[in-house]
Order: C-alpha cells, then structure tokens, then sequence
C-alpha cells in the first residue's frame, strides 16, 4: 500500500499555484474545513485564485482577506451564527473578488456533474431568479445568459435551466481520519466531500488524525473517500481550527470572532497573520500556538463519542514522523 | 408574562409546524422555532439540516451553524448535501421549512445575497454590492422544492421591501400565476412570521396581507414597518400570547437564552 504522507508546506508547494482552480471541502460552514491548508497557501503567497466551494467558512474569509481569490463560486459565504464573513465581503463590495452565487444544492450537484464528467447538470433549483440572472462573470449583463443557460426537457418541452459541472484542478479534503493510502473516514456531515473527491483532478487530503488500514477495512462502508483517488495525505491536527471537527473538538468560539473581526481591514487581517499564520512553521508549533489549555477546552466535545470505534487503530505523532520519515527516505 | 419578541416570534413560527412534518431546518431562529414545536406539539416531526443530519436534539444551546457539534452529538444519521438538499428538497418531498431574510417582498421573495445603491434588476447590471450579505445557502433549494415553508424576518420597512434587490430564494415571484409558469415543484411560501405579526399570501394574487398582530402592537405600527401598502385581512386577529407551556418548552431548547438577549 503507498504511502503518501507529505508535509502540509510541501502539499501546498506542490499542489497549489497562483491562477489555479482551487476546491476545498468541510462539513460546512462553521464546522470542519481545511482551514491548516488555507493557511499554508496564505503562508505560501498563493494568490489569483478561482476558488469552489460549498461554504466560505473561515478559510475562504481568510484568503479573500488577504487579497489572494480573484473570483469565487459559491454557495453561502457567511459564517451563519457568527456574523458575515468580514473578510470576503471587504474583497467582494471593493470589486477584488468577483463571486458567482449559486445554492448550497447547486454547488453539491455541480460536484456531481464534474465527477460524472457531464458537461451539464439540469437545473430546477437556482432558476427563474437572480441566481440565474446576475453573473459576476457577466456583470453589464441583466439578465446573464450564460451563467445558468435556459434549455429545454428533450421529453416534455419544460423549460429547465443547465448548470456547468464542475472540475475543479485540487480539492484539498479535511477528513476526521485517514491511511497513510488516502482512504478516508469523515465523522459529521459529509457536505460535498463525496462528490468533490471524484470531480477534482487531483485530491489532497488533510487528516486531523492518521489511522491504521485495518480500521478501513473493519469500517469499509464508512470509507467513502478512496485512496484510489487520492494523491496525498497530509496530517495536521486541530487542522479545522478554530471551527470544529466532529468528533475531535468543538469551535473556538472566542477565536472564530476575534479571527473574523480582524479581517474587516487590511491593517488588522495582516496583523492577524503575523500573529495566527506566519508565525509557526511545523505541527508542534502550530498546537503551541493555539495552546494547550485552548486545545483541551474545545477538545471536550459532546461529539468524543463518536470516535469511540476507531480509537485503537489511531497513530501517535511519533508513529505519524516515522511514517512520513520513511516515506521521505 | 415577559418574553421577548425574538421568542414570540419563534413560538408563533413553530405553531406553523405541524405533527409528522418532513422538515428542513436552517440555523438561528429557523432551528430554535422547529425544535420548540418538536417538544411543544410536534412530537413526530422529521427534521434535518442541509448537510444531511438527521435524528437529532440539539445540546448545548443554539448550535453555531447547521452541522455545529452541538447538533451532531446525537444523531442517528449523517450524509450529505446532495442527500438532504437534492434527494429531500429539491425533489420536492420536503414537507416544510423555515428560512431567514435579510428583505422580504411582498410577494415573498427572499434577498440574503447583497443590497446595492441601485438593484441590478433596475440597473440592467450587475456591478458589485454596496454590503455583501451571505448569498441563498440552502434557501433557494428550500424555496423551490419544499411543499410549502415559512420566512422569518425582523418587520422593519428597509427589511419589508416593494421589491427586493435581488432574489436569493424565490417567494411568488411577480405574483398571480408566476411561480407556476416558473415550473418550481414546490408551494411557495405559507406565511411570513415577522416580529410584528404574521403575513399570508392572498390565494389569487399572491400579495401578502396582515393576518394577525402581535398583542403588543397595532395594524398601523405593522403598516409603519412596511414598504409596501400592507393590506389587512378583514377578520385581522391578534395572535395569542405565548402560554407559559409554550414559554417553557421554547427555553428548554433555547438554553443558552439566545432569544431572550434580543427585543
């Protein structure tokens, strides 16, 4: 079985690009997400980005934040019970962004289509409102026609709309846990994690916990992400920090406004980063960091039950280095 | 009795939600409304959340989003976006539902996307928006397919708009038979439950009217808040006050008071 754990710099070096189609998936929008690798790409420079996603959450707020997405797909770009995204919404209203609004059903069915390699999806939801109407990619345009084109049901005449499906270049995957293979267990709600990992050319997933094949192979039906298409594991504990991972922690509530209210301006969002992003440079540091007593605060979930299971099969960090150590060597 | 008007609202919503219902619930208001009915008088009720997480009761208080650990702590099952927006929503087997808005029209379309000096539809353009707001999330998919659903909304007249700037989640589009010649699957909305009262589609035309006020204020305050010419239903009520068995089954799901913060 390959082994394909790598670091989250070189994942981020290798996997990313200024320009690219940039996909990342969660339980949305305030719970998992692979918010570590959004930071990485922060730490990285990445910027230009064409970025798909269900949900924001905090890592789009943040890459919007520091100037870094062109143009975004999206189904909802808030941080529900936390307030607007401060973030994207300062790089939207000042043109910096453009963004493409569809449903949180749409964004899930392009998915589908992109993995079915459809060139497109009907379309009964998202019609026959603004959400067909305004394009971010044809704003002197009203109505747009070429967002959510009107077609015609070749059986009965209705009229429907198409969504393009979507392909996007690299998904990077937040998953509860994964092998050192890619074959990946996700607690909570999947979102479009299922779909997205067999619609991007190229998946990256990143694990807050590394596991054992032979808990895969005692759960194979929960294992709906494959190693088959997935080219490399990355492990990054606490990696949807400050939102929450089900089954590991909860949100750091405190963090998760300070964090938003900080992206309002330029000035604070480059202080932030100073301080959250730039300033660890491996696993160690990045849990320093957020501190133990933050950790065992948000670790005591009502939701630990549910990793009950697996437990047995979870590597220690010291059997995680020698993984990755060896396949380095 | 003291309760604040976040609270009537959210008893007034759940009265709305019936026993056995097949129901979407969002985050906030929409989630605190459906769980009081649950425990109030709808012991049945079938809910879920748009990312597909199902059987639960929340803990905790109010969960941070729809698939927060305080909502996921005891579920009997989770899957996914294509699952509950696709298979349940969009299909049109969802029997009710409850979104949120930022403004409202009087035909019920719904505007959680942006507020622009100039709304693109009077533009003829689609420049960026003077405040970004969240964009539809599940909403749309709620608006098209579910049999029927309800919006809640703070009755303020910039909120309660003639037309809103942009239509995240469709109501009755135009009004009159627009929504159907739209082919959507599902009813549209039933009510719109606002702060001040509740306001229900005329069968023909599709405005909403006044239905029932809140005993706390008056048909004219409701007119006030308004941005359209609010017509009143001839037999206008007032809604009952909240019962303290209402009262007390709202806080045992509202724990954390989050209602009661807000007047």
């Amino acid at each position: 079985m390959q082994n394909k754990l790598i670091s989250m710099q070189e994942a981020v070096a290798t996997y990313t690009w200024d320009g690219m189609t940039y996909c990342h998936g969660a339980a949305f929008p305030v719970g998992s997400d692979s918010v570590a690798f959004g930071k990485e790409m922060v730490k990285q420079g990445k910027k230009d980005l064409n970025v798909i996603c269900h949900c924001g959450s905090s890592q789009v707020n943040l890459l919007a934040a520091v100037g870094a997405i062109r143009r975004c797909e999206v189904g909802f770009s808030g941080l529900e019970v936390y307030g607007f995204a401060n973030g994207l919404n300062r790089a939207v209203t000042s043109g910096q962004t453009v963004i493409e609004d569809y449903s949180n059903g749409a964004m899930a069915f392009r998915l589908f289509g992109g993995a079915m390699n459809w060139p497109f999806v009907p379309a009964t939801v998202n019609i026959n409102n603004d959400q067909q109407w305004c394009s971010g990619d044809e704003p002197d345009t009203y109505p747009a026609s070429n967002k959510i084109p009107v077609i015609a049901d070749p059986f009965t005449g209705k009229t429907l709309g198409a969504f393009s499906s979507l392909r996007p270049e690299v998904a990077a995957i937040h998953v509860t846990m994964a092998d050192v293979a890619g074959n990946a267990i996700m607690l909570g709600s999947e979102w479009s994690r299922f779909e997205m990992s067999r619609a991007a050319d190229k998946v990256v997933l990143v694990a807050d916990k590394i596991v054992d094949t032979a808990c895969m192979r005692q759960y194979p039906n929960l294992v709906r992400i494959i190693a088959e298409v997935v080219e490399a594991v990355v492990y990054w504990p606490y990696c949807s920090w400050p939102q929450a991972s089900c089954g590991l922690y909860d949100s750091d509530e405190e963090h998760v406004f300070y964090m938003n209210q900080a992206m309002k301006t330029a000035e604070d969002t480059e202080d932030y980063c100073q301080k959250w992003v730039h300033s660890y440079q491996n696993r160690d540091e990045y849990l320093d960091l957020i501190g133990a007593d933050k950790l065992a605060q948000i670790s005591a979930t009502e939701t630990a039950f549910l990793m009950d299971p697996y437990r047995q099969w979870i590597k220690t960090d010291a059997e995680v280095r020698e993984l990755e150590a060896r396949r380095k060597g | 009795m003291e309760y604040t008007k976040q609270e009537f609202m959210a008893i007034v919503t759940g009265r709305e939600i019936s026993d056995g219902e097949l129901i979407i619930l969002g985050v906030g208001l929409s989630m605190l409304a459906g769980y009081f009915a649950r425990r109030n008088h709808a012991p049945n009720l079938r809910a879920f959340t748009e990312g597909g997480v199902y059987g639960s009761t929340p803990v905790g208080g109010l969960p941070w989003g729809i698939e927060c650990n305080r909502i996921s702590a005891n579920a009997t099952s989770f899957t996914n976006a294509i699952d509950a927006l696709g298979f349940l929503v969009a299909s049109g087997r969802c029997d009710n539902a409850v979104i949120g808005a930022a403004q409202v029209d009087k035909y019920g379309n719904v505007n959680t996307t942006g507020i622009w000096e100039e709304p693109p539809w009077k533009l003829g353009k689609y420049p960026p928006p003077k405040v970004r707001l969240n964009g539809s999330g599940g909403a749309n998919d709620i608006a098209v397919g579910a049999k029927k659903y309800l919006i809640m909304a703070s009755h303020e007249s910039r909120r309660f708009t003639q037309k809103v700037d942009y239509i995240s989640s469709p109501g009755y589009l135009d009004g009159g038979d627009a929504r159907q010649k739209a082919g959507f699957v599902g009813g549209g909305p039933a009510a719109i439950i606002s702060t001040l009262g509740i306001l229900r589609p005329d069968p023909e035309s599709k405005e909403f009217y006044l239905d029932a006020y809140y005993p706390f204020t008056t048909v004219q305050e409701v007119k006030e808040a308004t941005g359209w010419e609010l017509k009143v239903s001839p037999e206008v009520g007032v809604v009952p006050e909240p019962s303290e068995e209402e009262l007390a089954n709202l806080r045992a799901v509202d724990t954390t008071g989050s209602l009661r913060k807000k007047n």
